[in-house]
């Protein structure tokens, strides 16, 4: 009985500076199997399709369910989870890629580190760490909570930036999933004492204003996070305090 | 030891740069090419077209228009602070702005995806198409701030040539998309509409304003080319005495505008 196989095309490169090569692939398929389970499949039996040995393949992953934003590829040109892209529903041979917008370490693995320090500059956390207990926080009624549980759904996989048009190196636009943390700090009860420190610095160069409002981010976003809404709420909160701001000055 | 250990992850010069919080000045001139669309563009966009619209009663009525217009206070200031740096402004900035985004509708098929293209390339076609208006309209030719009563009989002999008239057409369907559509980005980037459901329903909104306009200019440009004014001649009879009326209009006696009868 002839067993049904799965054909992988994967993108290569041993390092920053080497070449890129095309890899070919093909596993048995087996029921259920994802992207990631695939790739230890690879791993476990490093060999191309014509039967060439090579090396497994390197790529970040961690959770495996969708929640730890690691394993953000490129698969069938889109930027996707990969733990979650399942074979089933993806057209043959599946052609994976590294993410483009950041630098690449080696094969699909990138260094996506723009995005934590662009939270760090928009300050995006609850400041509560000091020398004594500061004792219990501000109460947070149901309805706010609702509002904010969408936007602290966030798990850091860059997929919003990846697909944005005007996330490059030209613009160095920030990207929506900064702008919507910045809209989830600003409404809790203690992170909101940052609010004006965050919409001054989504004003900078690289700040909101780059946004073209292609709306491919909330398209891709694996977490359906609302991020047009959010950078729409931020925009205007961002004008709002520069113009008091000019007034004020 | 004190030496900082060379991290793991190779740095690579490639990437996108991180956010330069607080830092540089393109916020207001984003701000501003996108404010300078709406007021003063898009509202002298609707005063053109429904002057424009003057042209369905005729030359004298046309004429009039334009000779109303011509009669503002400090029309010459008005025309260059309100439309002419404004439209050099939004283009110039547009085109930079245009260099700078990266489309990937390749990979990425998505309706707004495309309305982020397509808002380019109207934008594009509007800015060249406004300066060959301009000049050719205004600049050259019969000079009709000076001399209104030309001004439809300028347009008539314009739109003569079926290459200016497909121009036009195609040029006004874009000039109406832009706007439509600009008005629709303007209220969800300035947080007007910041709810899912609110875009959409302005969506709608927009789209049938744009409709409206694309085919009020439409049905101008059929004034000039269309069979019931053919031949205008270079100088219609007008009086800035009377108020903008019909073509042809008179005054009953006892003081009640008539419709004209042709």
């Amino acid at each position: 009985m002839a067993t049904k196989t799965v054909t992988f095309e994967i993108k290569r490169q041993a390092s920053p500076d080497a070449p890129d090569v095309w890899e070919r692939f093909e596993l048995d398929w087996r029921p259920g199997m994802n992207v990631v389970s695939a790739m230890m499949e690879i791993a476990a039996n490093p060999v191309t399709a014509d039967g060439k040995p090579t090396t497994p393949v390197t790529y970040d992953s961690n959770c495996l369910e969708e929640i730890c934003g690691s394993c953000a590829m490129r698969i069938n040109g889109r930027a996707s989870m990969a733990c979650s892209a399942l074979v089933d529903n993806l057209d043959q041979p599946i052609r994976v890629e590294p993410l483009t917008k950041f630098p690449l370490v080696r094969d699909l693995q990138v260094d996506r580190s723009v995005l934590f320090e662009n939270l760090m500059r928009v300050k995006a956390w609850v400041p509560v760490d000091g020398t004594y207990d500061l004792g219990s926080g501000p109460r947070v009624y149901p309805q706010q909570q609702e509002a904010n549980y969408p936007l602290s759904n966030c798990i850091s996989c860059t997929c919003c930036m990846e697909v944005c048009p005007q996330f490059n190196v030209t613009t160095g636009f920030v990207g929506a999933a900064t702008i919507a943390q910045v809209k989830l700090f600003n409404n809790h009860p203690t992170g909101k004492v940052f609010k004006e420190d965050r919409l001054r610095a989504l004003a900078g160069d690289g700040g909101v204003q780059e946004c073209g409002y292609a709306q491919n981010c909330v398209k891709a976003c694996p977490k359906q996070i609302p991020l047009t809404n959010a950078i729409s709420d931020i925009s205007r909160d961002v004008m709002v305090q520069k113009v008091k701001d000019w007034l004020k000055s | 030891m004190a030496t900082v250990q060379p991290s793991a992850v190779p740095q690579v010069q490639r990437g996108v740069e991180p956010l330069r919080a607080n830092q540089g000045a393109s916020f207001i001139w984003r701000k501003l090419h996108s404010l300078l669309g709406i007021v003063p563009i898009g509202a002298f966009l609707l005063e053109h077209l429904l002057s424009n619209f003057e042209a369905l009663k005729g030359p004298i009525a046309y004429g009039v228009q334009v000779k109303f217009l011509n009669s503002l206070p400090l029309v010459r200031v008005l025309e260059w602070v309100f439309i002419f740096l404004p439209i050099l402004y939004h283009g110039i900035y547009g085109v930079y702005i245009w260099l700078r985004g990266k489309s990937n509708i390749v990979y990425y098929p998505w309706a707004g995806n495309w309305m982020y293209l397509v808002q380019r390339y109207t934008g594009l076609i509007a800015f060249v198409y406004i300066g060959y208006h301009v000049a050719t309209q205004r600049f050259m030719g019969a000079d009709l701030p000076n001399h209104p009563a030309a001004a439809f009989w300028k347009v008539q002999h314009e739109l003569a040539n079926p290459w200016i008239l497909a121009v036009y057409v195609v040029a006004m369907i874009a000039v109406c998309w832009h706007f439509a559509y600009g008005v629709w980005l303007f209220a969800a980037k300035w947080g007007i509409t910041p709810g899912e459901i609110a875009r959409r329903r302005f969506g709608y909104v927009c789209a049938a304003g744009g409709v409206l306009l694309a085919a009020m200019g439409l049905a101008s440009i059929w004034a000039f080319v269309g069979p019931k004014y053919q031949n205008a001649p270079e100088n219609v009879p007008l009086s800035i005495l009377v108020a903008p009326v019909h073509a042809g209009a008179t005054y009953h006696p006892n003081g009640f505008q008539c419709v004209a009868r042709s």
